[in-house]
């Protein structure tokens, strides 16, 4: 069996049960752990609380006005590889393929050269973002092995994808193999580190919102 | 009635990011142009091993345009030489004995080989010639070569 | 038992310094060899004398002669009279039977150690090699004799290369290719299925008039013909880099042209001359015609998922490709694992906090 069979086949195959298993494990773990109990009266109602924490989700998606200084330039960095991430993930043809494979639809393609050019643009933003990390004291003291291997594998997507489409460094299967393998190892790392925040990240505001406007401090 | 492949509506899509490649072929026939001007260096472009579609080489023909020479080579099938409208591009299809297309090329030089007489041929001719005029040279046309 | 050298072959058939010039000026653009060489091709050419070839054809279809036998150029009249001399080929030959065989023995005799053999078909290897016999003989036998005496092997069609049809899943003969079979002899595999007949022709051409075997790929086979992807020489490319993609086989995009990839098309991680040479004397190839490649030159390609699947997606499930109903089912399955782990992963840390708060059992959880 060459790379590119495995990578597509047997391979991909694990990476996804790895991937659904352990998502659902730390999601189902968490959602029924014990939470602290609010020992305080109720500042405001349960509908104004609610409200309070979807419109967290929003105001911690934002640059806080008085800090916008220091954190602004590395939440733009971070919006902006992101949105690349998403958009060549979504909007390249063969990946739409790919999707279209699970889901049973597809949907219409950007060009390859837009997807090209925008693949580039998100690695250049994610070289940032590591240089970034490796500039900031604090950042380096606060980073770990998670970090790092996490900033790794997504940008190994992005370079062997790349370099799959370009034809550069080897025969096309090779580096298409390597790129969905490179993809696999990133589903079986998902739900270990990191990466997981694309579940938690939206809930865990809300709840952080709605305690606090319980408590009577909204933001 | 047969369906022959024209009859398919298939086509394609003219102007669409092809074209590309004909303006790199132009650099390139340029190039090897100044070469033979400079070096006496004659050269061939093989057109077949370039992804060039039917437009793109229609492009290419309007572009070299047309010349004053025009030859046929009778061997094992025919073989068209003809010179574009610039001095030293030929343009030689060779064909097989069943009219199929076997090679297609642009040759810069002076003349193209195919039209040339070797040095050993020459002296080759002389002697045949020599052989005919010593029968009397009647029989020049019965004679193989 | 000498020959003559091909150059006094030719000038005692009337063959003229152009017509030679030209046939290898033809041969050199169809192996896409830089076309100044077709002069020095005819002149190494001239000296070579005719190799014997001994052809054998094992499990296949004849697809591949079929294929060989429509050569163009080189036609394979003007090969087999000019440029070698075919010893044997069981379907082409006059002889047959026993009169066939002893051909055979004599030129292997006579060109002990010069014969080039040229394989055609996967060899059955299951079952002591019961599944394919001629003369009383298993060609695995056959192969073995034949190959000892050989300057080459030459294996034509994706069978002998790489197993092909023959060794698809759950092959039941047993079948191998030659390169599994035989060793320390140089191997060419010429593969496709067939493969295109002016890469057969043009791979004997090629080592008559250079004297050597073509330099190869890491498959084996000749890097002149087999050294781009039928994408990267594709004239549907622009469409590809454009992102301009046919849906389905009858939709605007496939009568415009478009990039077959998305239906299936395996160009891209195939390598053979079907966009250059083209099949049917340079008429056109599989693409052009509006069918996507099925990569048929690769190993195992019968065993690679659907034809009509694209490169890019998923290659598990039943058919090769995963469909939306395998996969939700997958995911369901994975999910509702997790979801189980999950639970007794929060019962163990809500004791866990329960110990660590001291708190009392709580039954609403907080």
């Amino acid at each position: 069996m060459d790379l590119l069979s495995f990578a597509r086949g047997p391979g991909l195959y694990f990476a996804l049960v790895v991937f659904t298993v352990g998502v659902t494990w730390r999601i189902v773990g968490i959602a029924l752990l014990r939470s602290g109990k609010l020992l305080s009266e109720p500042r405001t109602s349960l509908g104004r609380a609610l409200f309070g924490g979807f419109a967290t989700m929003g105001s911690r998606s934002w640059p806080h006005p008085e800090f916008v200084g220091r954190t602004g330039a590395g939440e733009a960095l971070g919006y902006s590889y992101h949105i690349g991430m998403f958009i060549v993930i979504l909007a390249f043809a063969p990946h739409i393929q790919a999707w279209g494979a699970f889901l049973g639809f597809t949907w219409p393609a950007l060009p390859s050269s837009v997807i090209t050019i925008i693949s580039v643009l998100t690695f250049t933003l994610l070289l940032a973002v590591l240089f970034r990390r490796l500039t900031h004291r604090v950042l380096r003291l606060l980073s770990n092995f998670d970090d790092y291997f996490s900033w790794f594998i997504t940008a190994l997507v992005i370079v062997t994808g790349l370099l799959a489409t370009a034809h550069v460094g080897g025969p096309y299967e090779t580096l298409l193999g390597l790129h969905i393998l490179a993809f696999d190892v990133l589903l079986v790392w998902f739900p270990c580190g990191k990466l997981m925040h694309a579940f938690y990240i939206m809930p865990s505001r809300a709840i952080n919102g709605y305690l606090l406007a319980r408590k009577g401090a909204p933001s | 009635m047969t369906l022959r492949l024209a009859d398919i509506g298939v086509r394609v899509d003219p102007g669409y990011g092809l074209g590309g490649g004909v303006t790199a072929v132009l650099h390139e026939i340029a190039t090897r142009l100044e070469r033979l001007a400079d070096t006496g260096e004659f050269d061939i472009i093989d057109l077949r091993s370039l992804p060039l579609s039917p437009a793109d080489r229609d492009r290419l023909q309007s572009v070299l345009g047309t010349g004053e020479v025009e030859a046929t080579v009778k061997i094992d099938g025919e073989s068209k030489v003809r010179e574009t409208g610039i001095a030293g591009v030929w343009w030689i299809e060779h064909r097989d004995a069943d009219g199929v297309v076997i090679a297609d090329l642009l040759e810069i030089a002076r003349v193209p080989e195919i039209l040339n007489v070797a040095q050993d041929e020459l002296g080759r001719g002389a002697a045949a010639l020599r052989a005919r005029i010593a029968r009397g040279g009647n029989q020049a046309i019965q004679e193989a070569p | 038992m000498t020959r003559n050298t091909i150059g006094e072959h030719l000038l005692q058939n009337g063959v003229s310094r152009r017509a030679f010039l030209k046939y290898c000026t033809a041969m050199a653009s169809l192996m896409a060899l830089p076309p100044t060489m077709g002069r020095a091709m005819a002149e190494t050419l001239r000296a070579a004398r005719r190799p014997s070839v001994i052809y054998h054809s094992f499990q296949e279809c004849t697809g591949c002669l079929e294929s060989f036998t429509r050569s163009f150029s080189p036609s394979v009249e003007s090969l087999m009279f000019n440029v070698i001399s075919l010893d044997y080929q069981d379907t082409l030959m006059a002889a047959a039977g026993h009169r066939a065989e002893e051909a055979r023995a004599q030129a292997m005799k006579d060109n002990d150690g010069e014969y080039l053999l040229i394989i055609d078909g996967s060899i059955p290897t299951g079952d002591g090699g019961v599944y394919g016999a001629a003369g009383g003989q298993s060609y695995v036998n056959m192969l073995k004799e034949a190959g000892k005496g050989a300057a080459a092997v030459i294996c034509v069609g994706t069978c002998s290369s790489f197993g092909g049809i023959p060794m698809a899943h759950p092959n039941p003969t047993g079948a191998r290719p030659v390169s599994e079979i035989i060793s320390g002899k140089p191997i060419v595999n010429i593969s496709g299925c067939p493969p295109v007949p002016e890469v057969i022709t043009g791979t004997l051409f090629q080592y008559v008039s250079m004297g050597k075997l073509p330099e190869l790929d890491t498959l084996g086979r000749p890097k002149v013909f087999f050294g781009n992807s039928i994408h990267d020489r594709c004239y549907r490319r622009p469409f590809y880099d454009a992102g301009k993609f046919a849906k389905t086989f009858d939709d605007e995009g496939a009568r415009n042209g478009w990039c077959l990839y998305e239906l299936g098309c395996k160009g891209p991680t195939t390598y053979n001359a079907c966009a250059t040479v083209k099949w049917n004397g340079a008429t056109s190839f599989p693409i052009e015609s509006g069918h996507g490649c099925i990569g048929c030159s690769e190993p195992n390609f019968w065993d690679k998922g659907s034809f009509y699947a694209p490169l890019s997606s998923a290659a598990f499930g039943a058919s090769g490709n995963v469909s939306p109903r395998e996969a939700a089912k997958l995911v369901g399955a994975a999910a509702v694992v997790g979801g189980a782990i999950g639970l007794g992963a929060a019962a163990i840390s809500r004791k866990r906090q329960e110990t660590l708060a001291g708190a009392a059992p709580d039954k609403k959880g907080g």
